[in-house]
């Protein structure tokens, strides 16, 4: 027995190790040297579509695992973003990681507007806006910044996102507020008080009373994140100013019943540590404030609560319709409106946080300011090696294949998309770094508007006209008819005629119809026309693809939606009509466009889910009892297999009678069987046109692969120049004191004026800002605009002009003597905002310096 | 003095179907026994999944606010009015309150869960796929039962097998430095299993990399079946290993003191006394008594591969039925949640009423009706 057990023991330990030392089957991807190396051109050459031949996408729900991972070379790229302070800090000291940084998220404090008595009978502060206006001065976001986020988060005032365009296009005024609203205990101290006092509170031994009650506040905080400590660091604010601060730790569950569905009347919280999240730059900002200030952000009683002052009222709502005549206008309501909001605080917002993307420190990859590498469209473009070309990539994320891929209505979950878009190649592509759209598979295009919309156009892609009306032509197609399946014309369905706010002209690329689906078919018309028509088709009962769950958002479209022509059919000129309007005319370009998919993918999923097996839609899924259709894996495959085999047999073409004229010559039989070849040998039916195609799916075992699509018509390099975002970096350099004017030789000087000297010579003060990218000068026609605010020491702004510029990255600020006398004696400020055309991020600068009264400067014996 | 009356010999005939009718009765009460339990087992995690419908609430303001959120993020929707972005709010809201049907009171919907479960329907998942994309519970479940059984099989039946060889073995050498070691070490299985493969984890995947630090298989998969099995096994051992470790000193020391206090009964000191060899007392004195517990806690075992591990799973990423119900609980998917539930319990009764039958089988002592005949 003792002999048995001991081979047993032996035999198990042999086996171990056998299998233990045995090389994997395939080996695993080179661990990432330290050494930075940059690829030359020359390897670059003649590289079409992505930079690297393979990538593999694993499960990893482990954030704590990453670094390590990384640095044992497993995985290249974790796709979720990474909030946890211990992590960030050990991507930060390793040398095989690296990370690049997203915003996004936003922390705020959520007040309860009621009251002033509640249905409890107790107090609430916060219905005073006074008091929730000191609640900015009262909290520290240095603090809660640094301490609390553990340097993954910055200060954050206003409504709008530090990291989103319109911050940057009102930096000046954003700084402004900021320092008027910076942190200042005392003052916050004295207005809370003073509030208190008027409401008939009264502070017994430092606690305060109201109708002999302590003041008792609720705070609800949400314990998964750092907004457990951000809870208790606002808890013991109030307990130091007097207040009984109840403290309910809660989950989002937990606390979305209290706060969004209860009446805040009810007095069941009175502050609560909201969050919210952006997945995309959002390049328009004009409707944030109706959303978080006023009754008409949602029907919950919450906001049903909120009492915006009748000016702060109609700016918001004049701004949610953009009922501005032009973008001055626009600007300066904006800048009220951040007034007002700061008057209201509502919310009081507190930072806005950073999210790390961590990568092995020889990957670059363009990472979104807002969404990360999950949310980067650019990614597949960029991805490479920084030290070679071609190589396998192994990129670990949270989910995978979370819901059915299907080109309609299928997955929406945001790693699944981060996989899709590898796959896809859109006709125009956001940047990164400002969230403006360019042209992938444009020319060109031509936006024209009614005179009266206020559109500004920055690239020059596009051309902006502007015109008194726009007539839509008769021909223009602007419905579908499922029961005669042809498209309805203007002309049929308004024979008065109508009108759009704009029309979008689509020049495509010449090659459009040169170009390849993943299965090596060739692009046709047919790929533009026919998700246009399931998207009228879904719509309508009378067709057997109708889903009740399309409706809202289909008539949400149809509202402004004024009809489509194509002009040319190759080259591919489309004109498309609506009332819809952007503040950007990219993004209006971009929101018009038609998107070329596969139709013979689209096919089979129309044939299956008009045979009652399958349903594009998880709603219509689950009406029919039947599976929500997936192209890559699952029950679904085999029924669109057999689909396929009934279609390439009988040459099925749906909707033929509009279809038929839009393919070309046997165009329908080579579809399906090179969609029969891709199935054959890759098992799943997901084709499309992007840098990469997947190569094989492995749901249980949770990978996934892709490989580049050697068929990719675009330079590699193409979008290259996104892979870091270019944001200034200051050096803002003067004298630290200087003397001031005398008062009789300030009754001398004119009262107005530039605040700034032409002439550097007869200047009382200069100031040298040098902004630079990577020790580089900062390209000046990159740059927007560099603002100085300058302040004096009781914190006034004595004035607000632009920077000169000088040399290459260098720009001066020389305040005239004027300008000097008007600060007084003091320590002043001269605050700089710089504003770049290449990322959406300000950067500021600050330089303190004293005034002295003149001959300070004399050295006394 | 009375005579007593002489016994009246029965037929055999009535002796069998006395036994019979017993038997049936006997099998009748107790499946109904069980059917009761499993019933209430079933209906009691209907009502603790959706804490007594209270999950209705959270669950509308949950749709609500994604509906919400999602109008909000989108651009398309920027210039709609507040009237009419209330409105489509709504729309998407009612199509989900709708399909979930939160529009049915709680107890309407428990009493059709309880009777879709106790026909082993296990119907649609509200919110979960199976991983390869179906909504059907049946597959979601039936997807992750290999990789579970096959981690969880290996492990246990490892466990099982070495704690009672070793433990029979221990069993004759009490007080060895083995003996003594096994007892010292007994505490140590109060850590749990994921404990162990944290440091597994750290020891053979990141400070010596031999091993990979998670999931079931390489990424990609090999395509090769002998690759893919080479690769299965290495994917195998750390989890193996830490399951191993966790259980197996806590369990050797369990079946001793189980064998010691058997091999103290008189009839094995007697067949010792006799001089039978020592191999003969252990399979024939010891073993044989002590085969319906040992038999018990295999099966029970082996069911209990149903739950999988939680934590474990997670720790080192595999797709088991663990993790599996673990996002059930997180999406509130209460399909799901009574699918793995109602199966288990079918299984545990089953095993129950087996073991009820094989005790009957394996040791003659126990006979229906306190042992009467």
């Amino acid at each position: 027995m003792k002999r048995l057990v001991l081979a047993g023991l032996a035999l198990v330990v042999v086996g171990i190790v056998v299998v233990a030392v045995r090389p994997p089957s395939s080996s695993p991807p080179p661990a990432a040297p330290a050494v930075d190396e940059d690829l030359t051109a020359d390897e670059l050459e003649g590289r079409r579509g992505a930079l690297v031949d393979r990538v593999v996408f694993t499960q990893e729900a482990d954030v704590g695992r990453v670094t390590g991972l990384i640095e044992a070379g497993k995985i290249q790229v974790f796709g979720q973003g990474i909030a946890n302070p211990t992590v960030f800090r050990q991507l930060r000291d390793s040398l095989q990681a690296d990370y690049d940084v997203a915003y996004g998220t936003t922390s705020e404090l959520t007040l309860n507007p009621a009251g002033p008595t509640l249905e409890t009978g107790g107090l609430n502060p916060f219905h005073v806006p006074a008091i929730r206006e000191a609640l900015n001065r009262l909290v520290d976001r240095d603090y809660v910044a640094q301490e609390l986020y553990g340097g993954l988060a910055v200060p954050r005032f206003l409504p709008l996102s530090t990291a989103f365009p319109d911050y940057a296009r009102l930096a000046g005024v954003a700084r402004e507020l900021e320092l008027r609203y910076a942190h200042d205990p005392e003052a916050a101290r004295e207005t809370i008080f003073r509030e208190m006092e008027a409401l008939g509170a009264e502070r017994v031994d430092g606690q305060w009373h109201y109708d002999g009650e302590p003041v008792r506040l609720i705070g609800l905080i949400r314990t998964e994140d750092a907004r457990r400590q951000v809870g208790d660091y606002i808890a013991n604010l109030l307990e130091d100013l007097g207040f009984v601060v109840e403290r309910r730790y809660r989950t989002a569950e937990e606390a979305s019943r209290i706060w969004i569905a209860t009446d805040p009347a009810a007095g069941q919280w009175h502050f609560y540590t909201g969050s919210w999240i952006a997945i995309a730059i959002q390049r328009d900002q004009a409707q944030v404030f109706s959303f978080y200030y006023t009754p008409r952000g949602r029907a919950e009683p919450l906001w049903q609560a909120y009492e915006p002052s009748p000016e702060f009222d109609e700016l918001t709502e004049r701004l949610q319709r953009r009922d501005y005549a032009t973008w001055e206008e626009r600007q300066a309501m904006m800048a009220r409106a951040l007034e007002l909001a700061m008057e209201n605080s509502a919310r009081v917002w507190l930072v806005d946080q950073l999210n790390v993307s961590a990568r092995a420190a020889n990957v670059e990859v363009a990472v979104d300011l807002a969404g990360g590498l999950s949310g980067s469209a650019l990614w597949p473009y960029t991805l490479r090696y920084t030290d070679r070309v071609g190589g396998e990539m192994v990129f670990g994320t949270p989910g995978l294949l979370t819901e059915p891929w299907n080109p309609v209505a299928g997955s929406n979950w945001i790693f699944d998309q981060m996989i899709l878009r590898a796959t896809q190649d859109p006709v125009v592509l956001p940047d990164p770094f400002t969230g403006l759209f360019r042209p992938q598979r444009i020319d060109s295009a031509e936006v024209t508007v009614q005179e009266s919309v206020p559109v500004v156009r920055t690239l020059d892609w596009l051309d902006v006209n502007r015109v008194d009306e726009i007539p839509v032509p008769e021909a223009a197609w602007i419905d579908w008819d499922s029961e005669a399946q042809a498209f309805v014309s203007v002309g049929e369905k308004h024979p008065e005629g109508i009108t759009a706010r704009t029309r979008v002209r689509v020049n495509y690329e010449e090659a459009l119809f040169e170009r390849r689906w993943h299965d090596g078919s060739r692009f046709s018309l047919a790929d533009i026309v026919m998700p246009w028509i399931l998207t009228f088709a879904r719509a309508d009962e009378a067709s057997p693809l109708f889903d009740v769950a399309h409706l809202p958002t289909f008539e949400a479209f149809q509202r402004h939606f004024r009809g489509w022509h194509i002009v040319s059919r190759d080259p591919l000129v489309i004109d498309i009509y609506s009332d819809q309007i952007f503040p950007d005319a990219e993004t209006i370009a971009a929101s018009r466009a038609p998107q070329p998919q596969p139709w013979h993918t689209l096919a089979l999923g129309i044939l299956a889910e008009r045979s009652g097996e399958l349903a594009f839609s998880s709603n219509k899924a689950d009406r029919l009892q039947v599976d929500w259709m997936s192209l890559v894996a699952g029950p679904s495959v085999p029924i669109l297999a057999r689909h396929l085999e009934a279609a390439r047999a009988d040459e099925t073409l749906p909707y033929a009678s509009v279809l038929g004229d839009l393919v070309g010559e046997n165009e329908v039989a080579e579809r399906y069987r090179a969609l029969a070849d891709w199935h054959a040998e890759r098992d799943h039916f997901w084709v499309d046109s992007g840098p990469f195609q997947l190569a094989s799916v492995h749901p249980v075992a949770g990978s996934l692969v892709l490989e580049r699509f050697a068929a990719f018509p675009d330079p590699a390099d193409k979008w290259l120049r996104f892979s870091q975002p270019m944001v200034p970096e200051l050096d803002l350099e003067g004298p630290l004191v200087v003397e001031s004017v005398s008062p009789a030789h300030r009754s001398a000087l004119p009262d107005e004026g530039d605040a700034q000297q032409d002439d550097d010579e007869t200047s009382a003060v200069r100031f040298d800002l040098e902004i630079t990218f990577q020790g580089e000068p900062y390209p000046r026609e990159a740059i927007e605009e560099v603002q100085y605010l300058l302040f004096d020491g009781r914190g006034n702004l004595v004035a607000r002009d632009e920077a000169r510029p000088r040399e290459a990255g260098r720009w001066r600020i020389a305040l005239t003597p004027q300008t000097l006398a008007r600060l007084g004696t003091g320590a002043n400020s001269l605050e700089i905002a710089v504003t770049s055309q290449r990322v959406a991020l300000p950067t500021f600068a600050s330089h303190v310096f004293a005034t002295v009264p003149p001959g300070g400067l004399e050295v006394v014996p | 003095m009375s005579q007593s009356p002489a016994p009246i010999q029965r037929p055999a005939r009535r002796g069998w179907l006395r036994d019979l009718r017993r038997l049936l009765l006997y099998t009748a009460k107790r499946l109904l026994a069980l059917f009761v339990t499993v019933l209430v087992g079933v209906y009691l995690t209907i009502v603790i999944a959706n804490m007594g419908g209270q999950v209705d609430e959270l669950r509308r303001v949950q749709i609500r606010s994604e509906a919400a959120e999602a109008v909000r993020a989108d651009p398309a929707f920027q210039d709609l009015s507040s009237e009419e972005r209330h409105e489509l709010i709504e729309r998407q809201v009612a199509l989900e309150v709708e399909r979930l049907r939160l529009d049915e009171p709680f107890m309407v919907r428990s009493v059709d869960y309880l009777q879709q479960a106790m026909r082993l329907d296990l119907g649609r998942a509200e919110q979960m796929h199976s991983d390869r994309g179906s909504r059907a519970v049946y597959d979601i479940i039936v997807e992750r039962l290999p990789a579970t059984v096959l981690l969880f099989g290996t492990a246990n039946l490892l466990v099982f097998f070495t704690s009672v060889l070793v433990a029979l073995f221990l069993s004759r050498r009490y007080g060895s430095a083995l003996d003594r070691s096994v007892v010292a070490l007994a505490p140590t299985s109060a850590a749990p299993g994921w404990f162990y493969g944290i440091f597994l984890i750290l020891l053979f995947a990141f400070v010596v990399p031999w091993l990979p630090a998670g999931g079931m298989v390489a990424v990609p998969p090999p395509e090769s079946n002998w690759a893919y099995a080479g690769s299965l096994v290495r994917h195998l051992l750390l989890p193996v290993a830490a399951m191993f470790l966790s259980q197996i000193f806590i369990s050797i020391y369990s079946w001793r003191t189980f064998f010691l206090i058997h091999a103290s009964e008189d009839y094995v000191e007697m067949a010792r006394a006799k001089g039978l060899p020592s191999r003969l007392i252990e399979r024939r004195y010891i073993l044989r008594p002590t085969l319906s517990p040992i038999i018990t806690s295999f099966l029970l075992m082996l069911i209990g591969l149903w739950s999988g591990a939680i934590i474990l799973e997670q720790v080192f990423n595999w797709p088991g039925l663990g993790s599996l119900l673990f996002q059930a609980i997180g999406h509130r998917d209460t399909p799901v949640i009574i699918g793995s539930v109602v199966i288990f319990a079918y299984l545990l009764a089953v095993t129950v009423f087996l073991l009820d039958i094989l005790y009957a089988l394996l040791d003659p002592r126990v006979r229906i009706e306190g042992g009467q005949r």
